[in-house]
């Protein structure tokens, strides 16, 4: 057995070394084929980091009516906690709203001058509520318009927040099937060009396939070493993948994290770095057996 | 027991005839030369002997054994047992004189100890020992036939089929190889020799057997090739 193997191992290496223009024409379209695939792991990663970042931003805010003292607001809130569909209630008092406001201004000095010449504070307290889930907002706001504090809230904004909830939940589920589509494509593509290089390669070794079994190799004495080489391929070209796509991502991420702050791409791939790595490993390792496989069974029939 | 015995074997391609009720028997240790014009059948009929092609009729026996009903391990045991020399050689490209010859044993499961031991000896005997390291692309025709003879024999087969293994040679070269089937022969080995050329085949005095149209037309020991 020992030694089967290690005459396996032979032949692929040498077969590697000595048809070493078709290895490398394999290899560089393996490559190319798990380029795709690991762009499919982080496309994922940054559609799903997308979304959540809408729904992290997604809200409600209700404003009370200027009279409404603090202690109704938290009584309210406490009560709207016992709702299953919120998850957190933040209360933003009147000053806290004047001191952020202030903030955001302090630019624009008609805005500061109108402040002073108000001489009281016209903002007023909100609590602003997070669902569970995106599709609880639409419930939270009928519930907070039926509410028996309905009257103590300037109702204006609910209305508009209920075309955001709309509009983001259609977002997200446009960048979900969005996504799945590309993947899915991408996947296809992925394997089809690692699958037909593989197939070619092997096409142009069909007459030494048939020469082996003339000479009484057995099937699997043929293929052996066969998928063997197309494993080392799959494995030659995920190294050769993860260190160009840490280049790329060392170039590029810094760049693409500037237009979307939020997406941590290249802290994503380091902290997934071996996960990503043996994914791809094992799709290139798949790849190269099962078409030297696939391929070889058509010459073996000799 | 013959070695080789065809039962009224045809063969047709897409409705044409190649080989039409065939039936002859081989001896072990015999030498015949299988004669006739191109494409009368000859190859056609080796190729049946390791099944690389099925008869459309008729029953192949080797050593008893039904060709046309071994299991596919079977076909690979059948193979090792006839060394088969090819007109356009079929050597493997990327591996050396030596190592084509050592394909042959390691298929078989023989061990490196061995493979070290016997590959040397029949390359001495077909006089490539100063060739071992060489690619098929760096030997002559005259070097490639003799290698894939040494690659025949190297498994101690109990036939060789010889398919017009002079065909792309020079007259000295077909020579040599026809004295070193003789020699084979001498030792033991059963040859058949498939081939056209009238001066070898008759200078030989072995047993020929001649085909025409698919048929066999003569069967002689100590026969002429008769056109």
């Amino acid at each position: 057995m020992i030694q089967i193997i290690r005459r396996m191992f032979k032949t692929a290496w040498q077969g590697m070394k000595r048809n070493s223009w078709l290895s490398i024409a394999c290899i560089v379209m393996m490559i190319l084929s798990l380029l795709i695939f690991s762009s499919i792991l982080i496309f994922n990663y940054a559609a799903n980091t997308l979304v959540n970042t809408l729904k992290e931003k997604m809200d409600i805010t209700i404003y009370f009516k200027i009279d409404v003292p603090e202690e109704d607001i938290l009584k309210i809130r406490d009560e709207l906690l016992s709702n299953e569909a919120i998850a957190k209630i933040n209360y933003v008092s009147k000053e806290d709203a004047l001191k952020v406001f202030e903030e955001r201004s302090k630019s624009n000095p008609t805005i500061q001058k109108a402040l002073d010449e108000l001489g009281e504070n016209p903002l007023a307290a909100s609590l602003n509520i997070k669902a569970e889930k995106t599709e609880d907002y639409d419930t939270i706001i009928e519930s907070v318009k039926n509410s028996v504090f309905k009257d103590k809230l300037i109702t204006v904004d609910l209305a508009e927040n209920q075309k955001v909830v709309s509009r983001v939940d259609a977002l997200a589920t446009v960048v979900k099937i969005g996504s799945l589509f590309a993947i899915s494509i991408l996947a296809c593509l992925s394997f089809i060009i690692g699958f037909n290089t593989i197939r070619m390669a092997i096409y142009s070794l069909k007459e030494e396939v048939e020469i082996m079994k003339l000479v009484g190799a057995s099937n699997w004495f043929v293929r052996g070493p066969f998928l063997l080489e197309g494993a080392l391929q799959g494995f030659i070209a995920s190294i050769s993948t993860t260190v160009i796509f840490s280049f790329l991502l060392l170039v590029f991420s810094g760049r693409i994290e500037n237009f979307v702050p939020s997406l941590g791409l290249s802290i994503y791939f380091w902290s997934h770095f071996w996960l990503i790595f043996f994914l791809q490993t094992a799709f290139g390792i798949f790849l190269g057996i099962i078409s030297s496989f696939w391929a070889l069974n058509h010459y073996l029939k000799i | 027991m013959s070695l080789i015995y065809f039962k009224n074997v045809s063969k047709s391609y897409n409705g044409s005839l190649i080989l039409d009720s065939v039936t002859f028997s081989v001896e072990t240790g015999e030498f015949v030369s299988l004669v006739g014009r191109s494409g009368v059948g000859k190859t056609t009929l080796l190729k049946m002997l390791i099944r690389e092609e099925l008869p459309t009729k008729g029953k192949i026996y080797f050593n008893d054994k039904e060709v046309n009903k071994l299991k596919l391990q079977e076909v690979s045991l059948l193979r090792r047992k006839i060394g088969v020399v090819f007109q356009d050689f079929k050597l493997l490209p990327n591996k050396t004189a030596f190592e084509n010859v050592a394909f042959a044993m390691e298929v078989a499961g023989y061990s490196e100890e061995a493979i070290k031991k016997d590959v040397p000896e029949v390359l001495k005997l077909v006089n490539l020992q100063n060739k071992a390291d060489n690619f098929p692309y760096q030997l002559s025709a005259g070097e490639k036939q003799r290698t894939v003879i040494a690659r025949a024999l190297i498994q101690r087969p109990e036939l060789i089929l010889a398919d017009e293994p002079t065909g792309n040679l020079d007259p000295i070269n077909s020579w040599d190889i026809i004295k070193l089937l003789v020699k084979i022969n001498e030792l033991g080995t059963a040859v058949m020799l498939a081939s056209h050329d009238k001066e070898i085949v008759n200078t030989l005095g072995k047993r020929v057997i001649s085909l025409e149209d698919g048929r066999i037309i003569r069967d002689e020991q100590e026969g002429r090739y008769l056109i």
